[in-house]
This record gives C-alpha cells, structure tokens and sequence, in this order.
C-alpha cells in the first residue's frame, strides 16, 4: 500500500518535471513596428512586454501583445493610436497562435534555423489566417526566436483618418524577438 | 499707425498659434511616477478586477499594487505571481519574498501567463 502511494507521488512528480520542461516563454519579448513615410514624421512603436510561449514537444507557439504597452516617440501620436486607431480600450491586445511546421526540439542548435508559422492572428478584434517565417536558435539555455512581416491595417478593420493617411504608410512593418526560457 | 498695430496684432496671433499648436503636437510624455495612482489595491485585487470586466478604472491608469514579489528578472519584479512590474531600470533592494508597493501604468491582462501587466513602474515603498 505504501509503496503504491511512492509510486503515485513518484509519477506525478515525474509528469510535472515532463510539463515543465517542454514549455520555453518569456513576459518581456519585444514587438516593434513601424509605418513610417520619409520626409514625414516617424511613425514606430516599441514594446518590451510581448508574452510568448512555445510548446518543444508540438510546436505550438503564441504570443500576446497588450496594445497600451506600445510606447511611441511622440506622446500625441501614443494617444491617437491608442484611442483613434487600435481602440485599445476595447481590444486591448492582439494575439498571434499557431504551429510551427516540421518544429523538433532535439534538432535545435546554436546555428538558426528557419520555420514555418501557420495559424491566426487577432489584432482589434479581427481574426486573421496568418503565416510567417521565424528563425530559432539555441543560446545555452534559451531559444532566441525572430520573425519579421507586414501587415495591411485595413485587414484589421482599422481606419486612418484621409488627413493623416499620407503620413502613414500602408504598409506596417513588424519585427519580433523573443528569448524564451525553459 | 493703425496698420502698424494690425501688423503686430496679426504677428503675436500667429505667435501664439504656432506655439499652442506645437505644445499640443510635441506635448510631454504622461510621468506615471508623479501621477496620483487611480486606484491601491493588493495585486490579487487588479487581477480580479480585470476578470470582473471592471477595466476602464485600470487599463492605461495609474495604479499602485502591494504584494510579495515572487520571481524578478532584469526588467521586472512579480508580485504574487498575479502582476509583473515593468521598470525603466530596476531599482536597488528588490528582493524575493519582499513585500512593497509598486505605482505602474497598467497597460492590460495577459491570458497566456494569467497576470496583469504595469509598465513604468516606481517603488513607492518598502520595508
């Protein structure tokens, strides 16, 4: 009888040791993104509080961006965005999940690999199938994961404004980096 | 006489244009550390206002939080594991297992890890 209740603790012990190891994340990857137009004021944001998690046995990746943490050069242009564009206060974040194709863990190393995303993205409360390239390699003990893409605004049901929309382009350019932990 | 005090008339209401204009374009960045904190709370508490859809007293207000912190990395300290707090530069002193109060701007609810976020954060007190 006692030795079955060792057992129990043992493997549950186990299962969780199992769990914890397979998830890589971080709460502070950073997203920035820009839609700048020359000769016109720069249009970028930063922010340093990007959650994301990656699943080492599945390949499932997400990762969350609160849009208030967006922080710009220009206060205005912080606050328009917030309140005229994103509507932050009522979408407050945007949500990429997916699977990264062909993903193993063992096959990891210090040289960058190269993956396919496949899945969704959310940004102002539209859901989106996205893809995207994101490059992986192993730093000791962490993953540092990269990806850059485009994204067209008026696919998210965000309106700019005619008096501003020469000054932002059309196209935003985003880039992510995450150093995820074990 | 009178077209010369038009001229100046027109200069200064061109001067005070151009400068109100510009404050309002270029205007200052909110300093969260000097702002009244909106709301005082335990950190459990914010995270439970979020899930009783009681946002708009939160999101982007300044708020202050009194926890324990339970995990701190470079940036950030966590606070009873329901609130990472986000510094410029993270000040001296902070420790695992400490109890202070933290004024942040309180930029929203993370559903992957379950726990809010501040951002700008300034230690208000400690032990």
């Amino acid at each position: 009888m006692k030795m079955k209740y060792i057992i129990v603790c043992l493997s549950f012990v186990f299962t969780t040791l199992v769990v914890a190891q397979e998830k890589y994340s971080t709460k502070n990857g950073t997203i920035v993104f820009e839609a700048s137009v020359p000769s016109f004021e720069e249009v970028k944001a930063k922010n340093e509080n990007v959650s994301a998690i990656l699943n080492a046995e599945t390949g499932d990746f997400a990762s969350l961006v609160l849009i208030n943490g967006f922080r710009f050069k220009v206060a205005l242009m912080e606050e328009h965005f917030n309140e005229n564009y994103m509507e932050s206060s009522k979408f407050p974040k945007a949500i990429v999940k997916g699977k990264l194709k062909d993903f193993s863990a063992s096959k990891l190393t210090e040289g960058t690999l190269n993956y396919t995303l496949e899945g969704t993205i959310t940004i102002h409360g539209v859901t989106k199938p996205f893809e995207t390239s994101i490059s992986i390699s192993k730093k000791g003990d962490s993953l540092l994961v990269e990806s850059q893409f485009v994204l067209n605004p008026t696919d998210f049901n965000i309106e700019i404004p005619k008096i501003v929309s020469n000054k932002i382009a059309e196209e935003v350019h985003v880039s992510a980096k995450y150093s995820l932990l074990r | 006489m009178k077209k010369r005090n038009y001229i100046l008339i027109a200069f200064l209401v061109i001067v005070v244009g151009a400068y109100t204009g510009y404050k309002y374009l270029y205007k200052n960045h909110r300093n969260i550390e000097t702002e009244e904190a909106s709301v005082k709370v335990e950190a459990k508490e914010l995270v439970g206002m979020f899930a009783s859809d009681n946002t708009e007293r939160i999101l982007n207000k300044t708020v202050e939080v009194t926890g324990v912190i339970t995990e701190m990395d470079a940036q950030s300290a966590t606070l009873d594991e329901a609130i990472q707090c986000t510094f410029n530069q993270l000040p001296q002193g902070l420790e695992i297992n400490k109890k202070v109060t933290i004024k942040g701007r309180c930029i929203g609810y993370d559903d992957l890890f379950e726990i809010a976020k501040l951002d700008q954060c300034s230690l208000t007190h400690y032990p």
